[in-house]
């Protein structure tokens, strides 16, 4: 079946089965910064932002998609304030997971401009980064909170 | 500033890589342990549906290996562990290759199995292999050991007489699962008789190699392309993917993609569950005099690098301390459980995790601190190992006095713990690179290192640009092609940027030689910039790079050694990494739970060559560390695994990680890798602490049930 979402403020047609995840539809649509990790809704390595709202592709049926507005870090501009404090704090190594962290920082922030550190760890507690740069993903997240508040 | 590829996701990993008419493969796997196989029919499968069984392959070697041969393309009359494959299929859709596979009918008649390697290398155990052939250098002995590495020094065993105390104990190390965020991926195509991998892989000369043997083609005839990888950890290393893959491909004359589900990771490649028994003897005064080291390493059905696990987990659990009398026997066994092989820690978690609550458990004898017991033994320059070989550049007690002090050890030890350690690197081993200027005037770096995220192209560049006098930005990295790069022996150990960086000073030095030449002057007259090269007196000619297109420094750096399987005297490695850690914990004394309260490690570094990246490189290690420390382990129930998957088996997440220090230690000639220094060392401190705390373990993963049952 095709369903219409909206990715990345472009129109767009996924075709999936019934059965089929957002994940298994986006990354046939050529999305593959949407990355299957667990299946299981554990990892965050599928996170999109639907409506704003972090979510696992893993975990939503891509039917009820329909109509979604979804954000990947694909179309994400050299001046966004969370990829430039990822890129200047180094915080990543293989890069996998990183997708998942920069779209769960945008959501905290702009939820919370300023989160205490408890509140950075517990909001970014659902990705798992296997390579270990939670220190620097936590610095990134509160350099991203300073050039966001200006 | 351009957002780096990672972060947009724009990057393309193995499981990416994809070409027109590609097929997408999936393997179907034994149920059980041990069994024969007595019948495959693929009758079931459409035709369009690619299969591959033990039929397809019987023109080709029967079995691969990079130690030992001992491991099938697919099933032939037996399977020997859960997961084990016993055909595959190549369809236009992963979905129709995964329906395919229900349509495959196998009949089984299950074989008793064993699960445990000291059981296993009983002589009554069943019989796993018949009629390997082991190389020369390994030691199979009885029926499922498949090495031993045995090592003496001084008297040995009869050292123990001269020694005041002797104490003995045992030790366990849970199989952990090394849990790349990206699973196993290869694509696999022919052309013109050639065989093309674009792979995830530590290894594409092992890969080219074994490859080569297993098809009965020479060398040339294999490109392996290395894709960057979302993690490996050890798992990526040596063949996993690519013998079946390119056997689906050569049946279906078409490129196939075949990538793992999480679920068939933990029943791919482990890490070795170990077992120890442990003896050590000291004078009253803390004076180390003997000891003895007996580990069986379960390597599962295929020995993989087993062999070499068990030499570098035997002699690292002699630890780095002045012993006079060593004694070591290491056997690397079969079982029925899925294999086991490189990850992080090399062997040397087990080994170090044994030896370092060993210590502590003299200091406790003697009534000695375990501070003060350690720097007494330590090894100092000059010394030797019990492998015979002399010690330089050693760190051991800078490494360790970081520890202690970040934890104010001298202000009481209740509920802390220290641990030290060697680690060996990959000897004897080789290393080629090349610096060649391209048309576009960049020195364009030919290096077989692979990505897995830990920025080898960032401190290659800054080697690069240190050996020439160029910035970095000059420096660009090629592709990781075996058609292009020179020969390396694999990216593993901790051992490229040490490597590299001996290999890249020779190919810099090279480069400036043919450049001279060029020039008709003598190398020591060239001046480089970043404006091109110029001759000393004559500042106003400089020809930019381009002009020097195609000019080429070749670089190599070999490192000699290796140990006596029957003595263990050598060259072990031909530098060490050397660290040590401490932590401080606090016991739910209900629960069993333990919360880390301060953690440290301190590593030598030597001369760091990538800042951020050697932080990202000790930060990840620790975290590693906590979780094999706390709760990291695969439960199996007769071969069979029950955690596999990210609910039920943990890797640390942000709440998991408690905030943490580290020193890395500078100094000396050489830059030296630190991709996994902290990951036996951290378990080690962890389960001292906890020891201190009340609760002597010995097994890892320190769950809150076995703190509680310590005693």
């Amino acid at each position: 079946m095709k369903i219409a979402v909206r990715v990345n403020l472009h129109s767009v047609e996924l075709e999936a089965r019934a059965y089929e995840t957002l994940l298994t539809a986006l990354r046939g649509a050529g999305f593959r910064s949407v990355r299957l990790t667990c299946g299981i809704g554990v990892c965050g390595a599928c996170t999109v932002l639907i409506d704003g709202e972090p979510i696992s592709s893993c975990l939503v049926l891509a039917p009820a998609a329909s109509g979604a507005d979804i954000t990947t870090t694909e179309s994400l501009p050299d001046d966004d304030p969370v990829g430039v404090a990822f890129q200047e704090v180094s915080a990543f190594q293989c890069g996998y997971c990183t997708p998942g962290f920069v779209l769960t920082t945008r959501a905290l922030l702009s939820e919370n401009p300023n989160p205490s550190d408890d509140e950075i760890r517990h909001a970014l507690a659902g990705n798992l980064c296997r390579c270990g740069s939670y220190t620097k993903i936590a610095e990134a997240v509160r350099l991203a909170a300073e050039s966001m508040r200006g | 500033m351009t957002l780096d590829p990672r972060i947009t996701g724009r990057i393309e990993y193995g499981q990416d890589q994809r070409m027109d008419g590609m097929l997408h493969a999936r393997i179907l796997r034994s149920p059980h342990a041990h069994a024969n196989v007595l019948s495959i029919n693929t009758s079931g499968v459409p035709s369009g549906v690619v299969t591959l069984t033990r039929d397809d392959v019987a023109d080709l070697e029967p079995l691969y290996g990079p130690m030992v041969k001992d491991q099938p393309i697919v099933a032939r009359d037996r399977v020997l562990h859960v997961g084990d494959a016993v055909a595959a299929v190549a369809a236009r859709t992963l979905r129709e290759a995964e329906e395919a596979l229900e349509l495959i009918e196998v009949e089984y008649a299950e074989l008793p199995g064993v699960f445990d390697p000291v059981e296993a290398a009983d002589g009554a155990a069943p019989r796993l292999h018949e009629g390997i052939e082991f190389p020369a250098d390994l030691r199979p002995d009885g029926h499922n050991v498949c090495h031993r590495f045995r090592l003496k020094s001084g008297l040995g065993n009869d050292g123990f007489a001269a020694a005041d105390v002797v104490i003995q104990d045992s030790f366990a190390i849970a199989g952990a699962a090394h849990v790349p965020m990206e699973p196993h991926a290869t694509l696999a195509y022919w052309e013109g008789g050639r065989l093309h991998l674009i792979t995830g892989t530590q290894t594409p000369f092992n890969v080219r190699r074994d490859m080569a043997a297993l098809f009965r083609i020479p060398e040339e005839m294999i490109r392996v392309v290395v894709a960057p990888m979302g993690g490996s950890f050890g798992a990526k290393t040596f063949m996993r993917l690519e013998p079946i893959t390119a056997a689906l491909a050569r049946k279906a004359r078409r490129p196939v993609r075949a990538v793992l589900s999480r679920a068939e990771e933990f029943i791919t490649v482990n890490r070795h569950p170990a077992q120890f028994r442990m003896r050590l003897g000291a004078n009253r005064d803390g004076t180390f005099v003997a000891k003895s080291v007996d580990a069986w390493w379960d390597t599962g059905a295929y020995a993989d690098c087993g062999p070499s696990v068990c030499t570098k987990g035997g002699y690292a659990a002699v630890g780095p301390y002045r012993i006079p009398h060593v004694t070591v026997d290491s056997r690397c066994v079969y079982t029925n459980m899925p294999p086991a092989g490189a990850f992080r820690g090399y062997a040397a978690t087990q080994g170090v995790w044994a030896s370092e609550r060993m210590t502590d458990l003299m200091a406790e004898r003697l009534g000695i601190d375990p501070l003060e017991l350690r720097l007494r033994n330590l090894l100092r320059e000059g010394d030797r190992f019990a492998t015979g070989e002399v010690m330089h550049d050693v760190r051991f007690a800078e490494c360790l006095r970081s520890a202690a002090d970040a934890v104010e050890w001298g202000e009481g030890r209740k509920n802390k713990g220290l641990a030290v350690m060697l680690k060996g690197m990959q000897t004897p081993s080789r290393t080629g690179v090349a610096l060649e200027i391209d048309a576009g005037g960049h020195v364009v770096l030919r290096s077989a290192t692979t990505d897995m995220g830990q920025r080898p192209g960032t401190a290659q560049r800054n080697l690069a640009s240190r050996a020439l006098g160029l910035s970095p930005e000059l420096i660009t990295v090629g592709p990781n092609d075996t058609d292009l790069v020179p020969f390396d022996t694999r990216t593993t150990s901790s051992r490229s940027t040490f490597m590299m960086s001996n290999a890249i000073r020779e190919a810099a030095h090279d480069l400036r030689q043919k450049i001279a030449e060029r020039f008709e002057v003598a190398p020591e007259d060239l001046v480089l910039s970043d404006e091109g090269v110029g001759v000393a007196g004559s500042p106003d000619l400089i020809r930019p790079f381009a002009d020097l297109a195609g000019l080429r420094g070749d670089g190599t750096f070999v490192t000699p050694g290796g140990l006596d399987p029957d003595t263990g005297q050598g060259i072990a490695s031909s530098h060490w990494h050397q660290a040590a850690a401490s932590a401080e914990v606090s016991v739910d004394p209900q629960t069993g739970v333990t919360t880390i309260t301060r953690l440290h490690t301190a590593v030598y570094a030597g001369n760091v060559v990538d800042r951020a990246g050697a932080e990202l490189q000790n930060e990840g290690s620790t975290i590693f560390g906590i979780g094999t420390a706390l709760f990291e382990g695969i439960v199996f129930e007769g071969g069979q695994v029950t955690n596999g998957n990210l609910s039920d088996y943990e890797i640390p997440s942000m709440l998991d990680v408690p905030e943490f220090t580290y020193d890395l230690l500078e100094g000396g000639e050489h830059s030296h890798g630190l991709g996994e220094m902290a990951v036996p060392v951290v378990p080690a401190a962890i389960g001292n602490a906890v020891a201190a705390a009340g609760h002597p373990v010995r097994n890892l993963p320190m769950s809150a049930e076995s703190v509680l049952g310590a005693q």
